[in-house]
């Protein structure tokens, strides 16, 4: 993480030195990311060497990675956000969102599927309705315009 | 006007019924945000805010706020029948709230966190009344180095306290602020880090950021375990037993004033008043081995001293503009949405705005007491709810909240790439806090510094010259130097 963090300062510095650092009323655009990224590769370096030769008081290298079964909900449910994210403005909020809410839950197991549909059908359709009609927020149509 | 004045403005504004109705719906629904688990009141009141996009300002923000405190309070369900907190507040209830559930006692214990959360909100948003017009009188002295300073010492405050390895807080606030950067510069309009691509001109979403590390990343790590044992407890009985009242009095009372002043410090965070609140009850006990057993002094303290410290906390919100925790970013963010500017200036422009939220709290506490109490088993019901269907309730509502913004699938896939983050962030325990306060408190705090630059010619010593700043950045540096100096001692003591 430590090494991420260096990197982003890193390329924060150099696309930051396209802008002007400083201009005729004082400092420029590229004043403060300049400074923050100099300062964040200072601390990631120190974190670094902190966790790598020093006594770092937490561990902050700890495992990423849960049991099997949990990695397996976990990606069921990061297919089901992309889906949404792709299918939101071609297919519209109810059909896209009817179609997550009824994956994501038989996708996690110990389900009936018809508690499922009126679940999917009543969280997309009944949410749109609350919302778009009651509330007044703008949600997207979908190329068929439902 | 004086502030009685202001006081009758307040309430004769909060009574209105529209009002009374959005601090009720908002009372419901954060207790409702509190008892689930997987959703925090940060993320909570982010994914809301949609809803107050048809209300008026104050109506939005009164709504908004309610939320914030109902969180407070629906937290403490979780931590007593699950063991579970609703939110990190709550983490302490979780001692003795759990053991009380366990012996059949789970009624007395959310009894007496009700009553406890009533008391201690209610001084706090009495104290409120009295504190917050002469702050925010007195910064509007602060031109713009004292207002860097003030913004330095609100980031330092945040990180000093939010983590266990400092480095890592540091980085995490730099991170916000370096996530700040993205979009129009603050002084001048000119684009930054967008990358040729349009959404990223307004910058990074703070609601999706919020969204993404709060909702999205609780969810994906409850999914490592997500099956909760709810303890199943009678709520006949919700009232202490006749001696647990003295207890509980001194409790309240110790709760009470311990939130509130923790509350007036800027960045402190709702965990640490609650910890102190149960450290000192336990030093001031005649049976300290007791606590972590069940017993009720151990709920009543923290539990009010988180509520005296939400609503206190308000209090550098609105007087100085700075949020003290990311739920007040939050609605710090929705004050912004609702094209307001929370600060000195508030109170000057829009005092019916800023007493008829202040007296909104009052008129809350006093229904959230009513809601709780009778209600408690129904609350209790929801943690029943199937982990199946639970979350991705949850997440419909984070992708409808992220969306409903600029209306943008971009802050969803925002949102979805900040939740990866957020997991991994917790999976490591990398603070969060630090991030969304910097990247709302970002621009302000660049405007600021550049602000003052320009006025000194370059000159950076006027920081240092100026009264108030320069008390302001002493105290950022003793915060951040502290942990240092207290490790070089103690590392010097085992030498």
């Amino acid at each position: 993480m430590c090494i991420a963090f260096l990197a982003l300062s890193i390329l924060t510095l150099v696309l930051s030195l396209e802008y002007p650092y400083k201009d005729r009323l004082g400092p420029g655009p590229a004043f403060f990311p300049v400074w923050m990224s100099i300062i964040t590769g200072a601390l990631s370096l120190a974190l670094f060497f902190q966790t790598t030769w020093g006594k770092s008081v937490v561990d902050l290298t700890a495992t990423l990675l849960p049991e099997r079964q949990g990695v397996w909900r976990i990606i069921i449910i990061l297919v089901a956000l992309l889906g949404s994210l792709a299918l939101l403005d071609p297919l519209g909020f109810r059909i896209s969102l009817f179609l997550f809410l009824i994956f994501l839950p038989l996708g996690l197991g110990g389900v009936n599927w018809w508690v499922a549909l009126i679940f999917a059908v009543a969280g997309s359709f009944g949410v749109f309705h609350v919302f778009y009609y009651w509330l007044k927020v703008p949600l997207p149509m979908g190329m068929f315009g439902i | 006007m004086d502030a009685l004045q202001y006081w009758i403005l307040g309430f004769s504004v909060a009574t209105l019924p529209l009002n009374l109705l959005y601090a009720f719906i908002g009372c419901v629904l954060g207790t409702l945000i509190g008892v689930l688990p997987g959703l925090g009141p940060a993320a909570g009141t982010a994914i809301l805010i949609p809803i107050t996009f048809g209300l008026d300002p104050l109506g939005g923000i009164i709504m908004l706020a309610a939320i914030y405190y109902g969180a407070m309070y629906g937290g403490t369900i979780t931590s007593v029948l699950v063991n579970v907190p609703g939110e990190a507040a709550s983490v302490i209830t979780c001692l003795d709230g759990y053991q009380m559930a366990k012996q059949g006692r789970g009624g007395p214990a959310l009894g007496i966190a009700a009553i406890g959360s009533f008391i201690g909100g209610t001084f706090a948003t009495l104290a409120l009344m009295v504190v917050s017009l002469p702050l925010a009188t007195f910064a509007l002295r602060f031109g713009p180095p004292e207002v860097f300073a003030l913004l330095v010492v609100g980031l330092s405050l945040v990180t000093g306290l939010s983590g266990r390895s400092m480095l890592a807080a540091l980085i995490m606030t730099f991170f916000g602020l370096m996530l700040s950067m993205i979009g129009m510069d603050p002084v001048r309009g000119a684009p930054r880090f967008t990358f040729g691509v349009p959404p990223l001109y307004d910058g990074v979403g703070f609601i999706p950021v919020v969204m993404g590390l709060f909702g999205v990343g609780e969810i994906l790590l409850s999914m490592e375990k997500p099956v909760l044992e709810v303890i199943k407890t009678k709520f006949t009985d919700l009232l202490p037993k006749r001696k647990e009242w003295g207890v509980s009095a001194g409790a309240i009372g110790r709760g009470t004033v311990i939130g509130f002043f923790l509350g007036l410090i800027p960045g402190i965070g709702a965990i640490i008043p609650t910890f102190l609140a149960y450290v000192v009850e336990k030093k001031v006990s005649k049976h300290p081995e007791k606590f972590g057993t069940g017993i009720i002094e151990g709920v009543a303290s923290p539990e009010t001293a988180n509520n005296s410290y939400a609503n206190a906390a308000m209090v550098p919100l609105l007087s100085l503009g700075i949020p003290g925790s990311p739920t007040l970013a939050v609605l710090m963010g929705a004050f912004i949405i609702h094209g307001l500017t929370p600060g000195p200036f508030l109170f000057k422009e829009r005092p019916d705005v800023v007493w008829g939220l202040i007296a909104s709290l009052y008129v809350g506490n006093v229904m959230l007491l009513i809601l709780n109490l009778p209600l408690v088993g129904l609350w209790a019901k929801l943690l029943e709810i199937r982990y199946q269907f639970l979350y991705p309730g949850i997440l419909l509502f984070c992708i409808l909240g992220a969306y409903s913004m600029n209306q943008s699938v971009f802050d969803v896939g925002v949102m979805i790439g900040f939740g990866v983050l957020g997991y991994i962030f917790r999976k490591l325990d990398w603070p969060l806090a630090p991030t969304i306060l910097a990247l709302i408190l970002g621009p302000m705090m660049e405007r600021a510094l550049r602000t003052s630059l320009e006025m000194s010619a370059g000159d950076i010593t006027i920081l240092f010259t100026r009264p108030i700043s320069a008390v302001l950045l002493a105290v950022a540096a003793i915060v951040l130097i502290s942990p240092a100096i207290r490790l070089l001692g103690k590392r010097a003591g085992k030498d």
